[in-house]
């Protein structure tokens, strides 16, 4: 895979990942900064507009019906400015959700070629949360905040070049100023970024709290505790609540800094405005000042920390994208355990075919050295070993799940492998959905056919949806054997050659371990290859070859 | 619009009995938003006012025109607007945290009621995170959709108000219009959106319930080969969620062109309607500019609002879904259990157990009777009904048919206080909290001295490694218990147990991860402690007798039916 190649190369980092994605919908981030600044360029004509109509009103005396055509103009103007909002936000929306739709896309292909041997030493909720909630997160940076840091640096730029057109000094005071803005970002950026930290860790911090109470709420109240649980939950909300507003306290400066110069900004305008207007200031432009170009002055005044203060209130967004990135990042930057491609066994009637392979997890010490083995078509092989000797390593690595660390495992596989474990996996959706697992496109009468011969066929005729019955944790639930017996049903149901089966009878009931050998047995006679990793003796009876883990090394007994 | 206010009656209830805490945040809010209007209003009345002085005073006339007190009130609103902006924050911040308290308080007396089963199905993470979402939602409502329409409307009352004192046709104007666009921003984008934003929270749902099984059945996909497949799925999905928040999109970005578009029009028209009045003579120009400039810059109170309230499907269903939380409290228990000199007699009628919604029982027509004071020992492989059969016993849950009796009461008709005196359990999953080692133990007995905590740590054989610890007792033991071994976990809770004094004790697999030498040392003080209780182990098989004296009662259990066990495997008690 092309990208998983670039990754190896260079790792990512949250910042180079969410740039990346940004590159992806330029087009369309950088529309929407245009539109952003036409609807902001619409505000400044509006607003100079009015002035102008207020100086003619007013001071000209000029009477409101020789000014119709202007009132038509500005209402032009009024109407330009929110479509060019709309498309504006329509725009870095639409941006935002093919990013997060290629960002999940992405996400899901690597968790995919990290294969099932990585997947098992994670969290699968964790997982669910990074492709879902953390993926989300990156909305308000694609639609809010990266168009609107091209908004900050062009609209004030725009804004300073009309006020200085009306009276340089105000422009030079807002000039001045200028240099300041890139200290109020930092200001607000620390602020922001502390105050988010900060937060962030008193939530969740209280939210384990919380969580940690919930989880154990059995044990309450087989103490009878609940009660005083329950206030403890409140006093330790509240002592956080008092924890967190000591560093909000300092955090909401850097927003009141912002606030404060907006402020001032308008009120030293509007002095020297009317100071200049009484003619009490007599150097520079100011005796040439009107209302006219006052009032416009004044009015852009607070327009040009607007962009600004916009960017701060959309801070909290960059710094929850960043956070969110961080997370995904870590995974994308996760070397491949699966093999991307593989050859062909050199013997004839071989399955697979093992040469001096080392069996193991990159990074971890081996756990199987220089394995030799081959399996023919139509074996029954089964391996034994204490646990942690490698039999599931050794299983994965056959399955195709994970690379050998060095040496060769070639495959004759080219169609499907059947896998069972411990554990049978159920999905959430209909049983016709989790036999689909193994063979998507199966008719309904082969289905029931693998359900009855798995021994499902009582329950089936129990469910009143028959196949389209929902099964798993939101639906009707099934004991452990009737779970493993489903899994039984897809092997049953595909066509695959190869059957891997790692502990199948580990966890079950006595009558379910039977249904199971007597499944091995049927498949052995369809002359399927079947390779078990198992402690039971039985099964150990059935193949026709035993190898067995022991100190790193696989070693074969004679049959 | 009834069920939408049934549904949340319970949550804004709990929001507005901080009535005055809201009160006065929104006075802040509001106090913030007209400080603003005030200093940027007074500018423009400055500015015009001083333009017609300044044409007075060339032409060699005088004007008296007070330059004092705008010059000051232009400074004081400056800076009213800056400290009114952080101490709104800083105090509606405050009032969320203390909101948010209030709401954990209320869910989490919800859950205290909930029983076994329904326990049992919500314990997975998924849930929990799930939960701590929908109470921080709610906890959203304030600061987004009640605080800002409540001042919106204030704002424009005062600006229309300010307005009509001197143009009261243009304030009845500016009040009408403006009355309208708050009531189409709040309610009708709360309608407008309402079935996308709910949507959206269950597209999410099954996104991340199709992303949880790619994740679980990787090893079905991979070696079957129908990764594809499955993806197409996902991808399906996806698309279907995405056009859900393109709508949702689509539809903000209408809200804010609106608010954008009826404000301008409505600054136009009062700028064309004033200057008729300038023009009659009926007013001065500088009121007319003042009066422009407050409608230029209201527009600021309704930017939030549509966003806001597009998303209220989304506050709905968090309440929705916190709210079936407490609907399954059914009549409370008022039985206690008569006081116990022997323990209790524990017996079993015929009875049958089936979670809602599962396809097979868990526990088929069980039968037996344990006289008060004899121990019995229950084994079965892990699934086969055991933990099912103790809550049975303790009430926790009741049989879909037969009868539980302990000391002739149906236990689930006792209440929890008595329950909870005259039981006692070790579960299998042993539930540590984030806190203190004595903390933990307290919880059983919360009168306990430390030196009877060292006690029953001692006949757990823990006391050696507690006074090893550097902080003691007061050893923290991490969430979950994740500071401690599994082993140690399990005799923390256990010597938990020993700490109360019930009739009857329910044990499972009490010696589970702990070694040969240990176990018959926690056996010994066990069997002391046991003396004149009622007691079932529960345990996988016997391996060592003698960890478990003085049974007389041996039973299995094994696809949900009950035999009695021969002796021979168990040897140490043939009666």
């Amino acid at each position: 895979m092309a990208t998983s190649k670039t990754h190896q190369v260079m790792p990512l980092t949250s910042r180079s990942w969410l740039k990346s994605l940004a590159r992806l919908e330029q087009k369309k981030l950088t529309l929407s900064a245009i539109w952003g600044v036409l609807a902001g360029g619409h505000t400044v004509l509006l607003v100079v507009g009015l002035a102008w109509v207020i100086d003619q009103l007013v001071i000209h005396g000029r009477s409101p019906i020789s000014l119709t055509v202007f009132f038509f103009g500005l209402m032009a103007v009024v109407l330009l400015r929110s479509i060019f909002q709309a498309m504006q936000e329509a725009s870095s929306a639409e941006a935002s959700l093919r990013i997060r739709q290629h960002a999940r896309e992405v996400l899901l292909n690597k968790v995919a070629t990290l294969g099932p041997v990585w997947l098992t030493r994670q969290q699968s909720g964790a997982i669910a949360t990074q492709a879902v909630e953390h993926i989300e997160a990156l909305d308000g940076y694609f639609a809010r905040f990266y168009p609107q840091m091209r908004i900050v640096v062009a609209l004030p730029l725009l804004i300073l070049c009309i006020v200085g057109w009306l009276d340089y000094l105000v422009a030079i005071f807002l000039l001045l100023s200028a240099p300041l803005i890139p200290l109020f970002m930092a200001l607000v950026g620390m602020g922001a970024e502390r105050l988010n930290r900060d937060q962030f860790m008193a939530v969740s911090r209280l939210s384990a709290h919380f969580v940690d109470r919930v989880r154990g709420m059995t044990t309450l109240q087989l103490f009878g505790h609940t009660k005083s649980a329950q206030k403890e939950v409140w006093h330790a909300t509240d002592e956080y609540r008092r924890l967190s507003m000591r560093t909000l306290r300092l955090a909401f400066l850097s927003s009141a800094v912002l606030e404060f110069f907006s402020s001032v900004a308008i009120a030293v305008v509007a002095m020297y405005v009317g100071f200049g207007l009484l003619g009490y200031i007599d150097y520079g432009p100011s005796p040439s000042l009107t209302l006219f170009s006052g009032l416009a002055v004044l009015l852009l005044a607070p327009e040009f920390f607007q962009p600004l203060r916009t960017l701060s209130q959309h801070y909290h967004d960059r710094a929850a994208a960043l956070g969110a990135a961080e997370s995904v990042v870590a995974i994308l930057n996760e070397p491949d355990l699966v093999p991307s491609a593989s050859s062909m066994p050199h013997v004839d009637n071989a399955v697979i075919e093992l040469h001096r392979a080392d069996v193991g997890y990159e990074g971890r010490a081996t756990v199987l050295a220089a394995v030799d083995a081959t399996i023919h078509s139509g074996d029954v092989v089964a391996i034994t070993g204490e646990s942690g000797s490698g039999k599931s390593s050794l299983l994965a690595l056959m399955a195709g799940f994970m690379k050998p660390k060095s040496g060769e495992c070639r495959y004759r596989h080219g169609g499907q492998v059947a896998w069972l474990d411990q554990t049978p996996c159920i999905i959430q959706g209909s049983l016709a959905d989790n036999l689909r697992l193994a063979a998507p496109e199966t008719g309904q009468a082969s289905m029931i056919r693998a359900l009855q011969r798995a021994g499902l066929g009582e329950l089936l005729s129990q469910l009143p949806n028959g196949l389209e019955s929902v099964v798993g944790e939101r639906g009707v639930g099934l004991s452990g054997g009737q779970a493993q017996r489903l899994t039984l049903a897809r092997v049953y149901l595909s066509e695959a050659k190869l059957v891997l089966l790692d502990e199948p009878t580990a966890s079950l009931d006595a009558f379910t371990e039977k249904a199971v050998i007597q499944a091995l047995l049927d498949w052995a006679k369809e002359g399927r290859t079947l390779i078990i990793a198992t402690h039971h003796p039985a099964v150990v009876a059935v193949a026709n070859r035993h190898f067995t883990c022991e100190a790193g090394q696989l070693i074969e007994a004679a049959s | 619009m009834k069920q939408f206010y049934r549904v949340m009656k319970p949550w804004l209830l709990i929001l507005l009995r901080r009535r005055q805490r809201f009160l006065v945040g929104a006075l802040l809010v509001w106090v913030t938003l007209l400080a603003g209007l005030a200093l940027l209003g007074l500018s423009g009345w400055f500015i015009a006012a001083c333009a017609l002085a300044g044409i007075l005073l060339a032409a060699g006339l005088p004007s008296n025109l007070d330059i004092y007190v705008p010059g000051g009130g232009i400074r004081f609103f400056a800076l009213l607007r800056t400290v009114a902006r952080y101490a709104e924050r800083l105090y509606n911040h405050n009032t969320v945290l203390t909101l948010l308290a209030d709401l954990r308080y209320r869910v989490f007396g919800n859950l205290t009621r909930l029983d076994e089963a329904t326990l049992k199905r919500r314990r997975a993470s998924e849930w929990l995170s799930r939960l701590t979402s929908d109470i921080d939602t709610l906890d959203n409502l304030y600061l987004r959709l009640l605080i800002p329409p409540f001042v919106g409307l204030l704002s424009i009352l005062v600006v229309s108000g300010f307005i009509a004192l001197w143009l009261p046709v243009l304030g009845g104007l500016i009040a009408a219009v403006l009355s309208m666009l708050w009531l189409v921003v709040t309610l009708g984008f709360a309608w407008f959106g309402f079935s996308n934003s709910y949507q959206q929270v269950d597209d999410q749902e099954e996104l991340r319930r199709l992303v949880l099984d790619q994740v679980q059945a990787s090893a079905e996909l991979m070696s079957y080969q129908t990764n594809h497949w499955y993806r197409t799925r996902v991808n399906r999905h996806e698309a279907q969620a995405l056009s859900n928040q393109r709508r949702l999109a689509y539809k903000s970005s209408i809200g804010n062109a609106l608010v954008l578009a009826v404000t301008g029009v409505l600054l136009v028209s009062v700028l064309w309607l004033g200057s008729f009045a300038v023009a009659a003579g009926q007013v001065a120009g500088p009121i007319v500019v003042m009066a422009v400039i407050a409608v230029l810059g209201i527009n600021e109170i309704f930017t939030t609002l549509p966003a806001a309230f597009l998303k209220t499907g989304a506050s709905y269903g968090a309440a929705q879904r916190l709210n079936t939380l407490a609907d399954t409290s059914s009549e409370t228990p008022s039985l206690t259990f008569p006081n116990a000199y022997r323990g209790h007699p524990v017996t079993f009628n015929h009875v049958s157990f089936r979670y809602p919604e599962t396809a097979h029982s868990v526990l088929s027509d069980i039968a037996f009777t344990l006289p008060a004071g004899e121990r019995a020992v229950m084994t079965g492989i892990s699934g086969s009904g055991k933990s099912t059969l103790a809550s049975l016993i303790m009430g926790r849950i009741s049989p879909s048919q037969g009868k539980v009796y302990v000391a002739n009461c149906t236990p689930s008709h006792v209440t929890e206080e008595s329950r909870a005196d005259h039981f006692a359990l070790l579960t299998q999953h042993v539930d540590l909290f984030d806190g203190s080692l004595a903390a933990n133990l307290r919880i059983a007995n919360t009168e306990a001295s430390d030196q009877q905590l060292m006690e029953v740590l001692s006949q757990v054989a823990l006391d050696d490694w507690v006074m090893q610890q550097p902080k003691q007792l007061n050893t923290q033991v991490g969430e979950k218990g994740q500071q401690l071994s599994g082993g140690q976990a399990r005799r923390v809770a256990l010597a938990r147990v020993l700490l109360r004094d019930p009739a009857v004790v329910l044990l499972d697999e009490p010696f589970a991860g702990v070694d040969a030498l240990t176990a018959m040392h926690i056996a010994k003080s066990l069997d002391h402690w046991l003396v004149g209780r009622t007691v079932i182990y529960f345990v996988h098989q016997v391996e060592e007798p003698a960890l478990l004296p003085n049974v007389n009662y041996h039973w299995r259990l094994a696809e949900g039916k009950l035999n009695t066990d021969t002796f021979d495997n168990v040897g140490n008690n043939p009666s």
